[in-house]
């Protein structure tokens, strides 16, 4: 069953909270005497209207209005793109992104954390606008429900399917039992972790403004910069090293963080499965772009090492900064590069693309297959964190992983088809579906992504919100047994 | 002593025999009356039929006046409320059998002794480490430690090969690093005598320290065996789940087990090192295309005695050099010894040993039982104007089937001979036959 009312009430508080943000960063035109004061108001009152709108529609709240698992789904990819179309508004109202798919383009780029923008000139833009660009990203980090849910436990018993719906990885491990109380502990981490980079880029002497929206896009792993040339523009090592550490950070399961954190098990942490391949993963990619770096350009090596380690960071944990023009890079480095965007970072991250566990499992799966060819009756069971993983966890990796990679090749021949040649296609597909931003290959670099067709900015808006919900959250709603009343 | 034991399984009955010759008050609990009938006939104990987790039967039962209660129930947490219960009731000291190691743990020792359960048993995992002791020196078929590891005993099989055959033991040396304590013979065990000669074929007891393991190796004809690093172990039994869990890192177990969906479980108890495979240990060609042949250690751990036996004789067909049969079946120990089956581990003996050793005073601290040679090995710690310490061992009329086969001074190790004086405070490691323990007690007090 699907309860047309309970959604329609849901979609409406949310989109009322969503004006309620965008009515708080209306102070910062005030502050700075900008003439964005106006874009952010009448955004505001629209997006409230249609809020109340919706409220209205979907009546009171009753034990009627329960939300089955059909409806967590719904809710979760509708109001991703509800909330998207009404975070447009500002850019386009304002006039800084003058049509609506430019604007719709660049705010869903921000909700899925990708970061890839299509505005030219970023430092001209108000700061109210710049501000509101970076915490689209940073809201988009957690899941837009998941954040809501985490500040205001406002839906009661249903709050499990939504969870479900947006939570990123194949398996999910609780920290509490009653999943409002894990979110707000998680919410707690977020903050933590944000409020430390802040601080730490203030030391390294980033503008204060500056240091606010880097925080919040590194964190949610989104890559919004404030600056034309990312990271580049400030040519400081400090500021780089400190932004590769949070962007590490952020890939890690934030349930291990809290642990860490606030509980000091270390050990927990160092013992996960995951954050072992995570870690030894980023590790000797970092060592061999590094070493081919070095031989290959003539660089010192710290300067590669440097390059090395935040491009490769960068590109697995979804961010999408830039400290270097790595599009200059050999093309073999390059292919590696855009190898980390299909890794991600852990399950339960901030980050896009397959997630560390998935290819863990997906190894572990294949190296199986090996040892059953010589041992025909061996059990062969999968461990992670040495526990086995059922039977059905593992058929649903497999799935995932097809479909991942059929999308790729479809999308990749959608773009092409809409007239980018063989490899920029590729490099824009991977990079749209992991959520990365920055893409191998001319776009982005060479060609603006302001310069693709209409219809093409539409797709990336779809790749993105596919690959942040993870495939199956969206591409359910697509399939017709979902809406037979069965 | 006033001994309670709940549970007439297969460990509870197995003590209740052994305890019952050594004029014991033994009173037998179990809900079965059948269990009890055949015991109650045969043995001078008293069985009681009542549920060891009632109150009013451990009173009728006399749980208040018992010196020792033993839970052996093979439901864990049915013995630790019984042991609980009995506590409360006023038995002196409790013993359950288990079934998890986090509750071995010393740290969780004050819990269950807060709680009434004053000591642990868990047959399984004996069992266990009996089986990795026997892997780690396969060319060893029993092995035990005394006073920490100073002393050691060994049980080896000589063969053709070996160097001391046909020779009488008094001219072998007079300063030997080892001292030969039993020897078993065609299911005979004979306590040596300087006339006796070691034949082919004898499983002979060495006594000895741990610096002269090479030079016994050495003696035994035991030098070209290859150390165990691959093992196939059929049946997936708790034992088998155990022995994987204690297995040095450098062995490769395989564990083959019929039932998918035990396998499946079994998954879910053991680590990576450990691969499990879906087929019926008995088939050879599976047992070939694991590769048996290179394989140096089989160990059997099925339900069935007979099946046990059977494929470890199989697997010698194929050469495997180490085997070790569960055998539950305690008739059946003998023959398997006669069938050159390496180690043959029988769980109940193990529990019951263990749990004899507690009954025994304090003096004692390491009792165990022989399997194979019918005998106890037990050390004393000799007390101030104790018979023993009287004159030279030679001249202390110690029973037939008893010998002194080492003892502990400060710490050093001293091996044995008849000159030797015993004085007070060493720990004396005494070799007798089975059930005379008791008698020989009364030499070191």
């Amino acid at each position: 069953m699907i309860h047309h009312k309970t959604i329609n009430r849901i979609i409406g508080i949310l989109l009322l909270i969503e004006a309620g943000i965008l009515l708080v960063c209306s102070f910062l035109p005030f502050y700075f005497h900008e003439d964005d004061l106006f874009a952010f108001f009448a955004s505001s009152l629209i997006t409230a209207c249609f809020g109340e709108f919706l409220l209205i529609i979907g009546g009171k709240r009753s034990k009627e209005n329960v939300l089955s698992r059909r409806d967590g789904y719904i809710v979760v990819t509708v109001s991703w793109i509800v909330f998207s179309l009404f975070g447009a508004l500002p850019y386009f109202i304002s006039g800084q992104i003058p049509t609506f798919t430019d604007a719709f383009f660049e705010t869903m780029s921000g909700f899925s954390t990708t970061g890839a923008s299509l505005i030219r000139n970023i430092e001209a833009m108000p700061h109210g606008l710049l501000f509101w660009r970076s915490l689209t990203q940073w809201i988009g980090g957690l899941g837009i429900v998941f954040f809501t849910v985490a500040v205001l436990p406002i839906f009661g018993a249903g709050e499990v399917n939504l969870f479900a719906a947006e939570a990123t990885g194949p398996t999910h491990g609780k920290l509490h039992p009653r999943i409002s109380i894990s979110g707000r502990w998680i919410l707690f981490v977020y903050a933590f972790l944000t409020i430390m980079c802040v601080f730490s880029l203030r030391v390294c002497g980033m503008r204060l403004f500056d240091s606010i929206n880097h925080a919040l896009t590194t964190i949610s792993t989104g890559g919004y910069s404030t600056r034309n040339n990312s990271i580049a523009y400030y040519q400081s090592p400090q500021i780089e090293y400190v932004i590769t550490l949070f962007m590490f950070l952020s890939g890690i399961n934030f349930g291990l963080l809290y642990f860490l954190l606030f509980k000091g098990k270390i050990k927990k942490m160092l013992l996960d499965t995951e954050f072992k391949w995570y870690l030894y993963t980023t590790l000797i990619i970092v060592v061999i772009v590094g070493a081919g770096l070095f031989f290959e350009k003539n660089e010192r090596i710290e300067e590669s090492f440097r390059h090395s380690i935040f491009q490769v960071i960068s590109a697995i944990t979804s961010t999408g900064f830039t400290n270097t023009n790595y599009s200059i890079w050999p093309p073999s480095i390059l292919m590696i590069l855009g190898f980390c965007m299909y890794l991600g970072g852990c399950a339960g991250s901030t980050t896009g693309g397959m997630k560390i566990i998935r290819i863990a499992i997906l190894f572990k799966t294949l190296r199986n297959e090996f040892h059953r060819i010589i041992h025909p009756n061996a059990i062969l069971p999968i461990r992670i964190n040495g526990k086995v993983i059922p039977q059905s966890t593992k058929q649903t990796v497999l799935a995932f992983t097809i479909f991942y990679f059929g999308l790729i090749l479809i999308s990749w021949l959608i773009f092409m088809a809409m007239g980018c040649n063989f490899f920029d296609s590729y490099g824009a597909t991977v990079s749209f579906i992991g959520n990365t931003g920055i893409t191998i290959g001319r776009l982005g670099t060479e060609i603006a992504f302001g310069d693709l067709p209409t219809l093409c900015k539409w797709f990336c808006s779809f790749l993105m919100l596919v690959g942040r919900l993870e495939i199956f959250s969206v591409l359910i709603l697509l399939t017709p047994s979902f809406w037979k009343h069965r | 002593m006033r001994i309670i034991i709940a549970g007439a399984g297969n460990v509870g009955t197995h003590l209740a025999k052994l305890l019952s010759g050594e004029n014991q008050d033994i009173i037998l609990l179990d809900e079965d009356e059948e269990k009890l009938n055949k015991l109650d006939s045969n043995f001078d104990l008293l069985t009681v039929v009542a549920s060891p987790v009632s109150i009013s039967d451990l009173k009728d039962a006399g749980a208040d006046k018992a010196d020792l209660f033993v839970a052996v129930t093979p439901d864990e947490s049915r013995n630790l409320i019984s042991c609980q219960l009995a506590h409360y009731l006023g038995a002196k000291k409790t013993v359950a059998r288990i079934d998890n190691y986090e509750y071995l743990q010393p740290k969780n020792k004050d819990l269950f002794v807060q709680n009434g359960v004053d000591s642990l048993i868990y047959p399984e995992l004996l069992a266990a480490k009996d089986i990795v002791a026997g892997m780690k020196l396969s060319w060893i078929r029993q092995w035990w430690e005394f006073a920490g590891g100073a002393l050691i005993m060994m049980g080896i099989k000589l063969r053709d090969n070996a160097e001391i055959l046909n020779v009488p033991l008094s001219s072998l040396g007079t300063d030997l690093p080892y001292h030969i304590v039993a020897i078993l013979r065609e299911g005979e065990t004979v306590i040596p005598g300087g006339d006796d000669t070691i034949q082919a074929g004898d499983l002979v007891y060495f006594m000895s320290m741990k610096r002269h393991i090479p030079y016994i190796r050495k003696i035994a004809g035991k030098q070209e065996l290859p150390d165990v690093r691959d093992v196939i172990i059929m049946g997936g039994s708790r034992i088998a789940v155990r022995t994987s869990q204690m297995a040095p890192e450098y062995m490769n177990l395989k564990i083959i087990e019929s039932d998918l969906n035990h396998c499946n479980r079994l998954t879910e108890l053991v680590d990576d090192k450990v691969m499990i495979i879906n087929g019926d240990g008995r088939d050879l060609s599976l047992l070939a295309s694991e590769g048996i042949s290179h394989t140096e250690a089989f160990v059997a751990l099925t339900d069935s005695s007979e099946t046990n036996i059977l494929a470890c004789l199989a697997a010698k067909r194929f050469g495997v050099t180490k085997t070790i049969a569960e055998v539950e079946n305690i008739d059946y120990i003998n023959m398997a010894e006669k069938l050159d089956i390496g180690t043959v581990i029988n769980k109940k003996k193990i529990a019951a040993s263990h749990i004899y050793q507690m009954m025994l005073d304090a003096d004692v601290s390491n009792v165990k039982c022989l399997t194979f040679a019918n005998a106890d090995v037990a050390e004393f710690i000799v007390k101030a104007g104790s018979k023993i310490t009287r004159s030279q061992i030679k001249d202390i009329k110690l029973p037939r089937g008893v010998t002194i086969g080492g003892l502990i001074r400060d710490k050093e190790p001293i091996l044995v001979s008849g000159s030797t004086k015993i004085i007070e405070n060493d720990h004396v490691v005494v070799f007798c036959l089975e059930g005379m323990i008791k008698s020989i007690e009364k030499y070191f007090k």
